[in-house]
């Protein structure tokens, strides 16, 4: 085996023994964030603001869950981008929707909305 | 000659038979996940939905959820997770006797998160009296983390199934793609937990 084949494997061999670890203080982080969401819908902030840190914090550790826990950091870019194309056709189908159905005319009826003015009621 | 030929190891990140360089079961595996993604992204577009314009009666899902065993369940899926990966990493270095310690660790872990689910779910029907039928919120609800319940009861029986193959002795770092496969099934109902956590019960209590 030449050096820089021998190198290269030690280098490898360290990394499979670092990932133990980088594991572990992945899923501490993720505990430790998880306890953060947490004491942060408590805050009294304006909402705009809580929904922003909790999304951020939510996203953090879906991006370290997929990264590191998936492997997605040390396999192909590939798999990385067929993953994502189902990420990105879900949340755009998501905001599609939210868009559409969260407008004051998707509001559902209530029988009195339904009902006709009482002007309209005495003309007939 | 690669460092990893050279080793006599096998590099678990690529595949030199397939075309893309991805073992297929891998590739399958994340096409599937990615299809998976707009099925969760359907589920929680609706809740979300009817919480934004609830119907005149809907009950206060705040008063209904309890943020703490939700929490619990939480951390539970989180570390389940960590002991997925590390069932991984052991079977990719042939530790045969880590990687089924890590999978009990993982199947305990998930039988705990249903165990939440279902006292969860029970509190829901008999105590605030939310049921599937009798409201909106109630079908948006179960429909959505019931499905994600029965993701996590099928990567629960795949975990016990994979464990009880480990013990017949085919299972060797070879056939370590076949518990990674199953680890990213794994790690992708954490990742769906992470969302309906967030968008699901946290956004009630802002």
């Amino acid at each position: 085996m030449s050096a820089s084949a021998s190198a290269a494997h030690d280098t490898g061999h360290q990394l499979e023994q670092n990932k133990f670890w980088i594991f572990v203080q992945i899923a501490m982080l993720l505990a430790v964030i998880t306890g953060l969401e947490l004491v942060t819908v408590y805050m009294p902030f304006v909402r705009w603001l809580l929904f922003s840190v909790l999304v951020v914090l939510s996203t953090v550790k879906f991006l370290f869950v997929i990264f590191y826990f998936m492997h997605l950091r040390w396999d192909r870019l590939f798999c990385t981008i067929l993953f994502f194309i189902g990420l990105v056709l879900a949340g755009g189908t998501m905001w599609a929707l939210l868009k559409l159905f969260g407008a004051n005319a998707s509001k559902p009826l209530t029988m009195a909305m339904m009902e006709p003015p009482a002007a309209a009621r005495r003309a007939v | 000659m690669s460092s990893n030929a050279a080793a006599g190891t096998i590099d678990h990140h690529f595949d030199p038979t397939t075309t893309t360089g991805i073992p297929n079961k891998k590739l399958l595996m994340w096409a599937f996940l990615a299809s998976d993604c707009m099925f969760f992204g359907c589920l929680i577009s609706t809740h979300l939905i009817y919480r934004l314009h609830p119907p005149p009666g809907t009950p206060q899902a705040r008063q209904v959820f309890s943020i703490e065993l939700t929490s619990f369940s939480t951390f539970i899926l989180l570390m389940s997770s960590l002991m997925m990966a590390l069932a991984v990493n052991a079977i990719q270095k042939g530790n045969l006797k880590n990687m089924r310690w890590s999978l009990l660790t993982t199947i305990f872990f998930g039988c705990i998160f249903l165990g939440c689910q279902v006292y969860e779910f029970r509190n829901f029907v008999y105590e605030s009296h939310l049921t599937i039928t009798n409201s909106i919120l109630g079908t948006t609800f179960f429909t959505l983390t019931g499905t994600h319940g029965l993701h996590v009861l099928i990567g629960v029986i795949w975990l016990s199934g994979m464990l009880l193959y480990s013990f017949t002795g085919r299972l060797t770092e070879k056939q370590a793609i076949d518990v990674e496969s199953m680890g990213l099934y794994w790690h992708f109902v954490d990742i769906v937990w992470i969302v309906i956590f967030t968008a699901v019960y946290l956004l009630e209590y802002i």
